[in-house]
């Protein structure tokens, strides 16, 4: 009974005027920017963040959820009109999603992939309820050396989602873990790192840091390639698939909603990782895997609702347990600090509002995004033909704006050029600015948990295998990084990272 | 020559850099003991801990090799960077149209095209839709040109 009172309660903060407004907003960014190859969720949000300071706490993460499950719809729609990818869940799509349009079946596509995309979405808001509050009761018992050992499992865990080599990947965890102590000492009130600049001692903003590294460095790696748009004219065709197509795809994306938003509760899972391995299994199990890559309808509907239901479930150790599984999450975390939410187990039980407000409006979202996308389908694909040399000095713009507006302050944007040339140092060399990010948003409270776990236990370290729960989390995370040294996987790994690629 | 120009032997070396500039800006703070630590114990673990890991990363790259670094172009990340930079030095002092209009001509200068007319094109739709944004719509304090609006 309770869960229905809970849900009661988000729908009717869901369904609030203002609220129903912004994750408007927020489905019409997140499709805007999926559509637009050349800047994706991270960057958007990390711009918008600043502005979520003027809206009620609710409204601002409904928005920023927006424009999170918005982007996934909008990336597939590309991906199967003109065969671009506008996000990096979307890009096993165009291997079937395009042939499909090619065939003559775009509107069949569209709809199958907008369809599964919200059953899925569905699913996952579904299991988000369900998982929610046992997880958070869980969470409540967590002393500090388990939190400790979960964030390491966290960020071991968001190594496996990195394309390069799994130990640059750590390196770059521990390299944002030092960017992340920069600021005050806690609990000593020493200045560390902060070379007498005062708008350091509050630490590193990681809104302007997510906009260099994601932003600055992608526009600039997009004007070396020389990016074209290649739109040309597309038909869409009847949006109503055949009856055939209808059966094929529905055990689809029963199956890829399945394993998506098991791989979307994982730390370090997320929809990429969701739509990829969903796309793998259809191709093994089905009875034809030739047709696969020439318009096979399960290759859209699996990874398609992999990705959605990822996107939805990717939210639970972060609304549980304060833990972000990717760079989105992480910001999300974010913009709760700036609203003064300290993400964790407390929100649900402090907050149950905004909890389950936010909840509810997801599924909300989802149903929006179906109704608005499929009739407005002709004006994204239009959107396709802007050339990017108009789109990247505007992209370059709101970042700048965005930026100062965090503060009121230059400095940001100063922050904004200097990680802008670090992040492109760091795409030149191969490194990722996800687990970089990860580790600057986790690394203070890191330090703080494992500070306190050291003084309770007297300063012996055995305190983190000595408590059960953190005993488990650690050999989570041992085993995680054995089966990625394992040849095998490895191998795997990089296939397909390669097919990405 | 190449092999030390492989992309993972250069991105030990930075790990292995920023290591060494944590060490060397870290050492006055006192590092406690472990039972209660002082400000400097973490740092300097992470320190040690991010150096150790850029060594083992340029070992594995000279022993096993590489990808080679492609040659950068200067260009468009300079430009940017500069771009930025501009905006953020004439922000305050000018106003947000001037800024903007440096900003928007120095990044497109960056791009493979460029036509002066449509820069200016999108520099008028790009400023039009800030003031609209952020002065009118969501009431931020700045300035539009310094001491006109």
């Amino acid at each position: 009974m309770d869960l229905l009172n809970n849900l009661l309660l988000g729908l009717s903060v869901a369904v609030s005027l203002q609220n129903l407004m912004y994750a408007l907003i927020g489905c019409l960014l997140g499709t805007l920017i999926g559509v637009l190859p050349g800047i994706g969720p991270v960057a958007t949000i990390a711009m918008l963040l600043p502005i979520t300071f003027h809206l009620p706490p609710t409204a601002s993460l409904i928005m920023l959820a927006g424009i999170y499950y918005g982007a996934s719809y909008g990336g597939s729609t590309t991906s199967i009109l003109v065969n671009l990818p506008g996000e990096s869940a979307s890009v096993v799509t165009c291997l079937d999603g395009y042939q499909m349009a090619r065939n003559g079946r775009a509107g069949a596509a569209l709809s199958i992939s907008a369809v599964g995309s919200f059953f899925a979405g569905t699913v996952g808001t579904i299991i988000i309820v369900l998982f929610a509050e046992p997880l958070t009761r869980m969470a409540q018992k967590f002393g500090p050396a388990d939190y400790c050992s979960l964030m390491a499992l966290g960020l071991v865990a968001a190594v496996v989602l990195a394309s390069g080599s799994v130990i640059k990947a750590i390196a770059m965890v521990f390299l944002g873990l030092l960017f992340g102590l920069v600021g005050t000492d806690v609990n000593t009130g020493a200045q560390r790192f902060t070379f007498d600049v005062p708008e350091l001692s509050d630490g590193i903003d990681f809104a302007p840091v997510a906009m260099g590294l994601f932003g600055i460095a992608e526009i600039v790696v997009n004007l070396e390639r020389r990016l074209s748009r290649t739109g040309g004219t597309i038909k869409v065709g009847s949006l109503w698939p055949t009856r055939e197509e209808v059966r094929r795809a529905i055990p689809a994306a029963l199956r890829g909603t399945a394993l998506g938003a098991a791989l979307g509760v994982l730390p370090g899972g997320g929809p990429t990782l969701g739509a990829f391995s969903s796309y793998t299994l259809e191709k093994k199990i089905s009875k034809h895997p030739e047709q696969f890559g020439k318009g096979a309808v399960e290759g859209v509907a699996a990874p398609e609702s992999a990705n959605n239901a990822a996107a939805q479930t990717s939210f639970i150790p972060m609304l549980t347990l304060g833990i972000p599984s990717n760079a989105v999450m992480a910001l999300m975390v974010g913009a709760m600090i700036i609203q003064g939410i300290q993400p964790g187990p407390e929100v649900m039980t402090k907050k149950p509002d905004l909890f389950w407000g936010m909840i509810a409006s997801m599924w909300i979202g989802n149903l929006m995004l179906v109704v608005i996308n499929l009739p407005m389908i002709g004006m994204w694909v239009k959107l396709l033909t802007v050339p990017y040399r108009f789109l990247a000095p505007a992209i370059l713009l709101f970042c700048c704006i965005g930026a100062y507006s965090l503060q009121n302050s230059t400095f940001h944007v100063f922050q904004v050029a200097l990680f802008g040339v670090l992040g492109y140092v760091f795409v030149r060399l191969g490194c990722e600015g996800a687990p970089f990010l990860l580790g600057l948003v986790l690394g203070p409270q890191m330090e703080e948990y494992f500070r306190r776990a050291m003084l309770l236990s007297r300063g012996d370290p055995m305190v983190f295998i000595q408590r059960p729960i953190s005993l488990g989390l650690l050999i989570t995370t041992a085993v995680l990084l054995l089966i990625m040294a394992l040849p095998s996987i490895k191998k795997a790994r990089q296939q397909a990272f390669q097919e990405e690629g | 020559m190449s092999r030390f120009l492989s992309k993972d032997f250069l991105s030990g070396l930075l790990f292995i850099a920023f290591g060494l500039v944590a060490l060397y800006f870290g050492q006055k703070l006192a590092l406690g003991t472990t039972v209660r630590m002082g400000p400097g114990y973490v740092p300097r673990m992470l320190s040690i801990i991010l150096m150790s890991l850029g060594g083992l990363i340029c070992v594995v790259a000279l022993v096993a090799g590489s990808e080679p670094v492609e040659r950068p172009k200067l260009r468009p990340i300079t430009l940017v960077t500069i771009g930025v930079i501009a905006f953020a030095l004439l922000f305050e002092r000018a106003g947000l149209l001037p800024a903007l209009v440096v900003l928007v001509l120095i990044a497109s200068l960056g791009g493979e095209e460029f036509k002066i007319t449509e820069v200016i094109g999108n520099m008028v739709a790009l400023a039009i839709l800030c003031t609209l944004v952020f002065k009118v719509g969501l009431g931020m304090n700045i300035s539009i040109v310094r001491g006109v609006w």
